[in-house]
């Protein structure tokens, strides 16, 4: 009897030390833009039926992140290493390109995990005219930011 | 004749036994000479450790001495290194530590000369150690991996400590003896970037309390007797 006892309390710290630690495969600090339109009183979603949207890096080949659809924002991974992330945006057939520009650091997420980049904010840059103003709504992004936060309004 | 040999065995034997048992008649255990003297210890149960866990690598010494009836000031110091190569990063950390603080010991020995010990204490630990990671890989979706720089810090741990246990003196002056102790961390945010994974002498940083254990052999050098 009193060995099932020693047994069951064994067998109890056996399976209370289990845990098994899940990690995505990547860990990227997304920014959350949503579209505006100013008005008197404030501003408005604003949402576009055609949008195309990829990240461009000197000496680096891209893909689209968003490949003519329709939308009221865009989310996007920021550029590690880089004192800004730039974009070029398609918007009903008009090109602009949008520099982001952050400053980086590293935090840890775990020690199975490893490191993911928590970037600042600092101000954004457009150079195609389509964009008539930003507001960055919240400074800080990093990997584990929910989905439904919102970093930065862009105008129209 | 033989057997005579074998009665003559056992009735000395008896004898030698008797003789240290059976104490002349008029003195009493609290007349028996104690010795006293600083005790030095070895932690035997870092050795086992490193056979469960390779990449750390440690040694603890200590010395405790009676300095009141039943009171025993101790200091432990030893030292710690972890060398992992793993996947998302490379860590490593080493560094010395020293812990200081007080025994109780509530047993009771019927004979002064017996030197036999369960012990309650308290310690206060720090830790001064460097901790170091290097290849740093944080990928991404889009923008493929990205390798930071390595990263450096200089590191103070404190930690408080309870400690029971208890040491028995197995031939004189010899003495093996066990020990747990729950321990306190009591400075957890000392790096901002990563909670170190092994603070030397306390354990896994990211643990505000921690469970230690250690089994040691000690000789106590018999300077005074009294």
């Amino acid at each position: 009897m009193s060995s099932r006892i020693l047994l069951s309390v064994l067998l109890l710290f056996a399976v209370s030390c289990i845990s098994v630690e899940v990690c995505d495969e990547s860990y990227d600090s997304e920014v959350i833009v949503k579209f505006k339109t100013k008005q008197e009183g404030g501003a408005v979603d604003s949402t576009i039926s055609a949008f195309t949207l990829y990240g461009i890096r000197e000496g680096a080949d891209y893909s689209l992140l968003y490949d003519s659809v329709p939308a009221s924002g865009f989310t996007a991974p920021l550029d590690p290493g880089q004192e800004a992330s730039m974009f070029v945006m398609q918007v009903n057939g008009q090109t602009d390109t949008i520099l982001i520009y952050h400053q980086q650091e590293i935090y840890l997420i775990s020690y199975t995990c490893g490191f993911a980049n928590r970037f600042t904010l600092d101000h954004l840059e457009s150079r195609g005219g389509i964009i008539s103003g930003d507001t960055i709504l919240k400074e800080t992004v990093d990997a584990e930011d929910e989905t439904n936060e919102e970093h930065i309004w862009i105008y129209f | 004749m033989k057997r005579m040999k074998n009665i003559s065995g056992f009735i000395s034997s008896t004898l030698l036994v008797l003789f240290f048992l059976v104490r002349p008649a008029g003195l009493s255990a609290q007349d028996t000479l104690r010795t006293y003297g600083p005790r030095f210890g070895l932690d035997l149960a870092r050795f086992l450790y490193i056979l469960a866990d390779p990449s750390e690598v440690g040694a603890e010494f200590s010395v405790d001495f009676e300095a009141f009836r039943n009171i025993y000031p101790v200091l432990e110091a030893g030292y710690n290194t972890i060398s992992e190569d793993r996947d998302p990063f490379d860590y490593s950390a080493s560094g010395t530590y020293a812990r200081a603080g007080l025994d109780y010991n509530i047993l009771r020995n019927k004979d002064r000369s017996q030197h036999h010990t369960i012990t309650f204490g308290f310690r206060y630990g720090m830790s001064v150690f460097n901790h170091r990671i290097e290849n740093i890989q944080i990928s991404s979706s889009y923008w493929g991996i990205y390798r930071p720089g390595p990263y450096e810090n200089d590191l103070t741990g404190h930690w408080a400590e309870l400690v029971g246990g208890m040491k028995t003196e197995v031939v004189p002056n010899l003495y093996l003896g066990w020990s747990v102790r729950i321990k306190f961390l009591l400075n957890p945010d000392m790096d901002p970037l990563m909670v170190p994974e092994l603070i030397p002498g306390y354990g896994t940083g990211g643990e505000s309390r921690l469970l230690g254990f250690s089994y040691s052999i000690l000789y106590m050098i018999p300077l005074l007797k009294k």
